[in-house]
Formats: C-alpha cells, sequence, structure tokens
C-alpha cells in the first residue's frame, strides 16, 4: 500500500466527515463571538437531519431538504436565544435543555421513518479535469459534493466578516463587552439573536448534511454526540473560523486514521486521543501571553442587563 | 428588548427573592409546561389526562415507583450536592459524568483485585471512589487555576476520557471470563455489593451517605471559613484577590469534594445496582449531565438538592412508567423534560427582575 | 448498636409495610388470552436487532387472535428487572421476553421474584424452571454470504465491519471466512471493529478504510444499512444484515442475512397457550434456532435468495469440492443451503477439520462444534486480517 493511498484516503474522508464538524464549528463561533455559549447543537443538528430526511423524502429534492434542515436548525436555535438573551437565563442549563428537546421532539417524530431508503440524494461531483491531478486530483474533485465546497469556501467569507468587517467588529464588541457596545448605539440583544440563528441555521445544515449526503438514511439519535465535539472544536479553534476548519479536519483525520490502524493501536486509545489532544493544545497555547490574545470572548455565557432603561 | 413602541416596561433586578415566591413561581412554570406537552400527547394521539393520570399514579402511586424514583435520586443527590459546591465557586464543572465513572473503575478495582478482608471492602469501594472522582476534578481545577483553561471544556473533554477508559477496561484487560466473551467485567463478590431495602433497588447506604453529605456540605457553605471563601470567589473575584483568598486552594478543595463526591456516585451505581463493571452508558444513564441541571434548579443550595433530584428522579420514572404504559417512544421523556426546563429557566427571569409597566411615552 | 444488617431490616419492613402487599398473581391457564410483554435494549426505529424483535412481535399479534402484546424499547442493561415487575404487576403480563444479553442476570433474578410467571431470556445461557433461552443465529447464512463473497472479490480482499468483538460477531466472521476460503483459497477477509451495535458513522469509516486497504466486497454486523450504502456507492456488492437491505442499493446487495424472530416467538407461544410450556418446566429449554428451523433466511430481501444481477458471476466462478465435485459457487449455495435446511443437517460450516489463523486445530476431523463451544468461540479462522480484541 503506497504513501499516497494513505494521504488521499485520509484526506478525502477527513473533508467528508469532517465537513458536518466545521458547519457546526463555524455557527458555534459566531453564536460564541457575540456572548452566547449553545450548548444545544447537538439538538440543532438533530432536528436538522430529521427535517432534511423527511423533506427529501417526500419532495424528492435533497437540496429542498438541506435548505428546510438550516430553517429548522434556525428556528430551534431560537428557543436558546429568547431564553438566554431576552429572559437572560442560564445558557448551559438553557442548551443542554435544547439537546434534550431536539433529540426527543426527533425521535418521536421520527418514529416510522427509520428503514427507508431516500429517493434521491446530494450527488458525489467528480470534477473534469481536475480529478486527474495526482494526489490533489482524488482528494478534492473525486466524490465530494457541493455541501463539502460551500463550506470550503464559507470559511474564509466568514473569517473576512468577522475580522475585518464592521459587522465583525460589532459582534466580537458585543461578546466582549456588551455594555461598551451598548453605549454605542449597538442593539446587543438584536446582535445576539442574529448570531445564534445564524449558529442554529449551521447546526441544523451539518445535520442535513449527516441525513441526506453523507449516510442517507433516518435513525433517531444517528448524530451520535457529533454536537458535543462542535462545542469541543469551537474552543479548540480560539473562535477563530480558519482554526476552527484546521481543527474540524485533523478529528476527521484522526478518526478514519483510528480504524486505518486498528491492528496497531488501541481504537479507545485512538478514540479518545482528540479528547486529549484537545486539552494538550489548550495547555501548550495557554503558556505566555497567548491567552490574552485568543482567550474566550470575555462576556461568554453572561447575559447583558442593561443599567438603566 | 421589552420595550415596545408606546408601552414602556420597567425591569430592575430584584434585591433577594423569597423562598415561597421561588417555590410558587416553579410550580407555576411546571404546570405551564404540563399543558403545553399534554397538548402534544393530545396531537400525538394519546389523551393528556390518560397519561398525566398514568405518569403520576405508576410512580407517585405504586411501591415500584417511588422506590425507583429514591434510587435515582442517588447518583443525582451526590452529584448534584457536589456541583452546588463548584457552582458557588464559579467553577462550571460539566464532569460529573466522567468523575462519577472514574468512581466505578475504582471501586470495581478494590472489589475485583485487592483481596482485603470482606468487612473492609465496601468501604474500601467508597474511599477509592472518592479518591478517584476526586482525582479526575482536580485535573481542570489545576488547568483552569494555573493555566486559564476554560473548565467547561476541560471537564467536558475528560468525560470522553472517562468514557474511553471505561471501555477499554471492559474490553480488555478486566474483561471477566465469566461473561463470556462479552464486555463486562466479573461480577463482584457478595462481600462488595451494598445491601438494599428488600423488593427495591435502593441501596441505602449510599442514599444515607448522600443526605448526610448534603447537610455537611450546607454547613460548610453556609458556617466555615472555606465556605465563606468559596461564597467570595463566587460571587466577587475581585474582592477575594483583594482579600488575600489564595483561588487555586479553593477550586481545589471545591472539586476535591465535587469529584469526589460523583465519585461516590459511581460507586453506589456499581455496587448496589450493577455488582460488576459495564459499558459507560448503562453505568450512568446521563446522571452527570443531569445533576448540571439539578443543582441549578436548587439555586445551588445543598439541602435544596434533596428534593430537586428526588424531582428530576420523578421525571426519568414517569417517563418508564408513559413507555410501558402507553407504548410511547422512549424518546418522548427528552420532549418532556426539555419542556419543563425551559419552562422553568423562563420563570427564573419573573423571579430575578421585577417588571413594571411604567405608562405611555 | 444497630448493624448494616439489622438497618436493612428494618427500613425493608417499614418499606413493605406502608404499601399494600402485591396481589398474589395468577400463573397463566392455558386456552384463556394471553399477554406477552418485550423488552428491547435499543430503539425499535434502528433497524437492526430491536426492530427485527419487534417486527416478530408484530406478526405474533397479528397470528394469534388470543395474543396481547406490549413493548418497552431503549432500556439500559441494569434495569430490566424494573420492567419485569413493571410489565409482570401492572401490565400482568403472562409471558415476558428480554433481549439482550446483558439482561441475563436481571431476568434470572426477576424468574426467582416471579415464580409463577413465564420469562424468556434471548442470547444467554441461564436457566431456571420459569426462564427458558433462545436464540436465532446467522452463522450458517454468514458461511452462504462467503460462499459468494470469495466467487465476487477481485481482489481477493473482503471486508467485515464487525460490532463488537463477541463470540456471536467472531463466530459469524469465522463462518463467513470458511465460506470465502471454500471459494476462494486466495482471498483474505479484512476485519475491522466499531465496538458499537449502532453508529452509521463508525460504521461508514470503518468500511472506508476497509474500501483504502482495497477491499471490494463488503459484509458486516451493525444495526444500520450504512455497509451497504458506502459499498454501493463505489460499486461493491455487499451482504444486508438483519432486515432486508436490497432496497437501500439495488444493484449493489448480492444477499443477506433475514431474522425471522417470529418463527420462535410463534412456537413458543402456542405451546404455552396449548398448556406444553409452564412456569415450571422450562429448565432444559434451549431454543438455537438456524436455518432448518426457518428462524433465519438468507436473501438481499425476503424471497430473493441472491439479487440476480449477480446470478451469472457466481455460475462463472467454479469450484472442485471433494464430494460434489466441480461444481459452480451458484450451485454449491443452493447445495449447501438445502444441507443446511435439512432436518438431519448434514452439513455445518464448521465441520473439522478447521483451524484458526495461527495454526492450532480447533475442530477435529470427523467432529462439529457444539453449541455451548459455539457460543463461547473466540478463535479467528485461517483467511482473517486485522485486530481481534
Amino acid at each position: 500500500m503506497g504513501w499516497e493511498n494513505w494521504i488521499i484516503s485520509t484526506f478525502s474522508r477527513s473533508l467528508a466527515y469532517g465537513t458536518p464538524l466545521l458547519l457546526g464549528t463555524l455557527g458555534e463561533i459566531y453564536s460564541e463571538r457575540s456572548g452566547v455559549l449553545n450548548l444545544g447543537v447537538e439538538g440543532m443538528m438533530i432536528m436538522g437531519a430529521y427535517s432534511a430526511f423527511t423533506t427529501t423524502y417526500m419532495t424528492k429534492n435533497p437540496w429542498f431538504g438541506i435548505l428546510v434542515a438550516g430553517i429548522i436548525g434556525g428556528i430551534f436555535s431560537l428557543i436558546h436565544a429568547f431564553t438566554s438573551i431576552t429572559l437572560k437565563a442560564n445558557q448551559t442549563v438553557s442548551g443542554l435543555s435544547l439537546t434534550m428537546l431536539g433529540l426527543g421532539l426527533s425521535g418521536v417524530l421520527g418514529k416510522g421513518w427509520e428503514g427507508k431508503p431516500l429517493p434521491s440524494t446530494i450527488p458525489k461531483m467528480i470534477i473534469t479535469p481536475l480529478n486527474s491531478l495526482p494526489v490533489l486530483g482524488p482528494i478534492f474533485f473525486q466524490g465530494q459534493n457541493l455541501i463539502v465546497y460551500f463550506t470550503l469556501i464559507l470559511v474564509p467569507i466568514l473569517w473576512y466578516i468577522l475580522f475585518r468587517t464592521r459587522i465583525g467588529i460589532t459582534i466580537r464588541a458585543v461578546g466582549e463587552s456588551p455594555a461598551t457596545a451598548d453605549s454605542q448605539g449597538i442593539n446587543v440583544a438584536r446582535v445576539r439573536y442574529v448570531c445564534v440563528f445564524i449558529g442554529g441555521i449551521l447546526a441544523g445544515t451539518a445535520g442535513g448534511y449527516l441525513s441526506v449526503a453523507y449516510r442517507p438514511a433516518w435513525t433517531e439519535g444517528m448524530t451520535a454526540g457529533m454536537g458535543w465535539i462542535v462545542i469541543a472544536l469551537t474552543i479548540f479553534s480560539f473562535w477563530n473560523p480558519i482554526n476552527g476548519m484546521l481543527g474540524a479536519f485533523l478529528f476527521a483525520a484522526l478518526y478514519h486514521l483510528s480504524f486505518r490502524l486498528q491492528s496497531y493501536i488501541s481504537p479507545e486509545l485512538l478514540k479518545a486521543m482528540p479528547y486529549a489532544m484537545a486539552i494538550i493544545v489548550l495547555i501548550f497555547v495557554s503558556r505566555g501571553n497567548l491567552q490574552k490574545r485568543v482567550g474566550a470572548p470575555a462576556a461568554l455565557s453572561l447575559p447583558y442587563m442593561r443599567g438603566e432603561d | 428588548m421589552i420595550s415596545a413602541k408606546k408601552w414602556r416596561f420597567k425591569i430592575e433586578e430584584r434585591s433577594s427573592v423569597s423562598n415561597s415566591r421561588v417555590l410558587l413561581t416553579s410550580i407555576l412554570a411546571i404546570l405551564a409546561a404540563l399543558i403545553i406537552v399534554g397538548i402534544f400527547f393530545q396531537f400525538y394521539g394519546v389523551s393528556a389526562f390518560k397519561a398525566y393520570r398514568l405518569i403520576f399514579s405508576g410512580s407517585l402511586g405504586s411501591r415500584f415507583g417511588l422506590a425507583e424514583i429514591v434510587r435515582r435520586a442517588i447518583p443525582l443527590l451526590l452529584c448534584g450536592v457536589g456541583l452546588t459546591l463548584a457552582f458557588r465557586a464559579l467553577f462550571w464543572n460539566i464532569g460529573a459524568e466522567g468523575q462519577l465513572l472514574i468512581g466505578a473503575v475504582a471501586a470495581t478495582g478494590i472489589a475485583l483485585f485487592s483481596k482485603l478482608p470482606p468487612f473492609l471492602l465496601l468501604p474500601a469501594m467508597f474511599l477509592g471512589g472518592f479518591i478517584g472522582g476526586a482525582l479526575w476534578g482536580i485535573v481542570p481545577a489545576f488547568l483552569k487555576v494555573i493555566l486559564g483553561i476554560n473548565e467547561v471544556i476541560a471537564t467536558l473533554m475528560m468525560n470522553y476520557m472517562a468514557i474511553y477508559l471505561v471501555e477499554w477496561l471492559i474490553h480488555g484487560p478486566w474483561k471477566g471470563p465469566s461473561a463470556r466473551g462479552f464486555a463486562y467485567s466479573d461480577p463482584f463478590p457478595p462481600s462488595a455489593m451494598l445491601p438494599t431495602i428488600t423488593g427495591t433497588r435502593i441501596h441505602w447506604p449510599t442514599l444515607i451517605i448522600g443526605l448526610v453529605i448534603s447537610v455537611l456540605i450546607y454547613i460548610l457553605i453556609v458556617h466555615t471559613k472555606s465556605g465563606l471563601e468559596v461564597r467570595v470567589m463566587g460571587e466577587n473575584p475581585e474582592a477575594a484577590r483583594y482579600a488575600g483568598i489564595n483561588p487555586l486552594k479553593v477550586t481545589l478543595l471545591v472539586m476535591l469534594i465535587s469529584g469526589g463526591l460523583a465519585g461516590l456516585a459511581g460507586v453506589g451505581e456499581i455496587a448496589g445496582i450493577h455488582q460488576r463493571l459495564l459499558g459507560p452508558t448503562h453505568i450512568s444513564m446521563g446522571y452527570g449531565y443531569t445533576a448540571v441541571i439539578v443543582a441549578w434548579l436548587a439555586r445551588r443550595n445543598p439541602l435544596a438538592v434533596i428534593f430537586t433530584s428526588l424531582f428530576f428522579a420523578l421525571l426519568i420514572t414517569g417517563g418508564d412508567v408513559i413507555k410501558v404504559s402507553l407504548g410511547f417512544p422512549s424518546q418522548m421523556i427528552n420532549v418532556f423534560n426539555g419542556a419543563i426546563l425551559f419552562f422553568l429557566i423562563g420563570s427564573e427571569f419573573f423571579l430575578r427582575y421585577r417588571i413594571s409597566f411604567i405608562g405611555r411615552r | 448498636m444497630l448493624t448494616g444488617k439489622k438497618i436493612t431490616v428494618v427500613l425493608s419492613i417499614l418499606f413493605i409495610l406502608s404499601f399494600t402487599l402485591a396481589s398474589m398473581a395468577a400463573e397463566y391457564v392455558p386456552g384463556t388470552p394471553l399477554k406477552a410483554g418485550f423488552i428491547y435494549v435499543g430503539p425499535v426505529g434502528d433497524l437492526g436487532w430491536s426492530h427485527a424483535h419487534d417486527e416478530a412481535r408484530r406478526i405474533c399479534e397479528d397470528t394469534f387472535p388470543w395474543l396481547e402484546t406490549v413493548y418497552v424499547e431503549s432500556v439500559p442493561e441494569g434495569n430490566e428487572g424494573l420492567y419485569i415487575d413493571k410489565l409482570i404487576q401492572e401490565e400482568k403480563c403472562d409471558v415476558v421476553f428480554t433481549t439482550s444479553f446483558g439482561f441475563m442476570d436481571g431476568t434470572v433474578m426477576a424468574a426467582q421474584r416471579h415464580p409463577e410467571k413465564i420469562l424468556a431470556h434471548c442470547s444467554g445461557f441461564k436457566r431456571t424452571p420459569n426462564l427458558m433461552t433462545y436464540m436465532a443465529d446467522f452463522y450458517q447464512i454468514y458461511y452462504l454470504n462467503g460462499l459468494m463473497a470469495g466467487a465476487l472479490t477481485k481482489t481477493n480482499k473482503t471486508a467485515y465491519v464487525g460490532a463488537f468483538p463477541i463470540p456471536e460477531v467472531k463466530r459469524h466472521m469465522d463462518a463467513f471466512t470458511i465460506g470465502v476460503k471454500e471459494t476462494n483459497p486466495e482471498a483474505e477477509v479484512h476485519v475491522r471493529w466499531i465496538y458499537e451495535w449502532f453508529s452509521p458513522t463508525a460504521a461508514k469509516e470503518a468500511a472506508e478504510a476497509l474500501i483504502a486497504e482495497g477491499c471490494d466486497v463488503f459484509a458486516f454486523t451493525e444495526d444500520s444499512p450504512t455497509v451497504v450504502q458506502v459499498a454501493a456507492e463505489k460499486g461493491y456488492p455487499s451482504f444486508g444484515h438483519y432486515s432486508p437491505m436490497y432496497d437501500f442499493s439495488p444493484d449493489y446487495v448480492v444477499s443477506g442475512q433475514i431474522a425471522h424472530w417470529e418463527a420462535i416467538y410463534l412456537d413458543f407461544l402456542a405451546k404455552v397457550y396449548a398448556g406444553v410450556y409452564k412456569a415450571h418446566n422450562l429448565a432444559d429449554l434451549d431454543y438455537w434456532w438456524l436455518l432448518k428451523e426457518k428462524a433465519v433466511e438468507i436473501g438481499a430481501k425476503p424471497g430473493m435468495l441472491i439479487n440476480p444481477l449477480f446470478e451469472d458471476d457466481l455460475k462463472a466462478k467454479k469450484v472442485n469440492d471433494p464430494v460434489l465435485g466441480e461444481i459452480n459457487v451458484y450451485d454449491l449455495v443452493m447445495k449447501r443451503l438445502e444441507q443446511m435446511s435439512d432436518p438431519s443437517m448434514v452439513f455445518d460450516p464448521f465441520n473439522g477439520p478447521v483451524y484458526d489463523r495461527e495454526g492450532k486445530l480447533r475442530v477435529p476431523e470427523g467432529s462439529r462444534m457444539s453449541v455451548y463451544e459455539l457460543t463461547t468461540m473466540e478463535w479467528a479462522a485461517q483467511g482473517i486480517v486485522g485486530p481481534w480484541e
């Protein structure tokens, strides 16, 4: 087995499995940058997976399914937005509840949908002549789908918005110091609502990717903990979309390798490795002054309450 | 947000909230949630009244239901009490699940391999479980205080590491010959099994430990110097620094206890219910995560945890009842709990803030 | 001083006194309406183990007008005792089936608590006078699938994605491998474990890893159609598991294993109804049902033994059998199926001599494996490549 085989399989699997993780992470980065910790990613994802599957089944159009998944994910996130922004509730508890509600609703509504093959799924693409490029061809241009490319394009766009535009400055200001932002005339609540909503749309889309592209089928609980990996990756990324991309693809590559290397390394060790690595990376990065520059948004998970009205 | 164009409301933070007000608001919130879920039941084709009658008669109204409520409250109580202490110091420990599992691992190791005399076995398992959970708990404490690493992420990550440690043990070195190749440890010797109240699965020694500890933790928080330091650090970190309170010491203390108590919960589950090490999701069923909500709902008061853990145990058991009696999908319990939680969260708002109408603009 | 034992006694008495004693449950009277409860470890929506048991439950209810059933899904191991009690005491079930190996000890204890009720535990080995055991096993089907896989592989690497390294799955891998080796002595069976009964993502990535290793025919044990779908994306043939999976990729599912738990349930419940089986004569009752009892079926979907698209390929491949002479693989599969369906089971995949992959003789010439040996099997057959623990 030549080295190309290892590189091609690792990277192409990393793209395919890393895409839903990345979509979720990008959304959570926006949400947390505005100061709202949303632990409901798992719930929004599974609602997306459920609605994408049923929509695709009924309309025979997987793109419509993905669209609905995004919308449902967004709407679902508004529950968390309402409790944590308007009602200023504890965000950890509200997020955990959202996950519970999402798993529950999708499980109950999804009864009877399992075991049904989809009439059509998101097609895999072969881009000629680029696919004949050595190594890069089979990784990027053979068998990936449009959502993968869309997600890859989204990374620099979201990075640019966050760090190079006024909108981004506004979002970060709200997440760092809502009182200051408020005094400059920024509507803190509105910014946060929008960011949580973006997070919901992307998480819903990630769920849709799972049920109509990655493995087209519906089964209850099919996100199987991906939402929690997203939470880890968000912190791992230091709230930066570019790092989020690296983290998601690194995690996905390790996950794939854990199956290829199963003969040599204990599978439990390999499965635990990404989580251990997240902590180790945090330890290394936290040394010195880096912490100040890359730390969490200062107002993360703190509700904002205006002093005077 | 709240102010509309014409109408103006004033929102003020309340300085203090009376206990009766908390209770009343919580009950109203739960009632509202029950109505919403009832409508959902009705849509699902089941009479809401019938469902609720079954939930309450099946859990509160039967011997088995009551016993199950109590036995499920035990791990929630132990984890929850520890978490109230951690949350008081503003240490967001999401890692009770992992600390519970490590407690179970330590207890299993002692039960199967220590060769201690029988009368020492159970005390050693509880001690070992406490130490195991405490060690697992103080790692993120160190990481937070010394390196500034977010404790939510660190504790969450360590949960997964604990899960895979258990998986590895039951598939590898601790796989029991008596399990015929299945992934379980051997069963414990009889001296490592906790006594239960006959006909139930209430392992009462763990229950008593839990009740005693919730009182002790309450005393620790309210009446000791260490408790004062914890409270000051949680309520005003700046003031704590000026007062010369060592954040490392306080955080370590808090997590030593919080992790240790979760570890005790693991010992109880393994020595009282399962009597062998088995798959992590079968050991715990997410008690560590539910305990986060239990502690929060108790408003970080260790004595109130006794009631909130019973309340959540009631919800879990009620879920079991409708699963059997109405043939509901198992996920219905999550819809139920999720809805109740959101209403409780929402009701917090009306507890913490006073909203008054101040006329047209 | 109060000792632990005393406290236990006192608390227990108090607890029991505070409620009226549960009314003594009566034994089932044959010929009267019967109620059966089913306890599943997973959700019935998993398209695997629990799903198959639930399908069987529905067939039973449709077949017997005197039968009423209830079920509970997603019961964590360690909680089975509670649900058995509930089903018996509140739902008034006469018979309770528990369908996971991990429910064994709890079911045994419940059987002792309810000596007048009938219990049945799937896949275990402990019995009492009112607790029987049952299992519908696939190893013969996996062997037949292996015969086809050996003929269809072009790279001489077939793949098997396994759930947990436990005797049941190892037995199926070994049977599959013996089949592969029979039609293609050069071929190997590459193995990966996902350590979950249900995990679409793990199954997907494990299958992808095996594809990267060069495998081109797929079998698996996992409760979703994932491996079938992954193989089909690359144009590789595969064998469905547990439920009919033909519909998920009609062009690439060659055949597969289909469970018919209803065969066991119908037989047992009919005999309870007739008064043959009672709450005191089950201690030696073990349904270990295979092809000949029709508890399992080979096929891409019920009635389709082999996907017609693959008939020509299988007929084109010829092997030399010491007894049957030169025979094509299609006919060999049919012949073996006939032999194993025969009431006397003239053939079994584990007919000796069988060697493991270390070269050790596991089944001597002229002997067969007992049910005990089959259910505690830990060795890897010759031809298996990959991790084993």
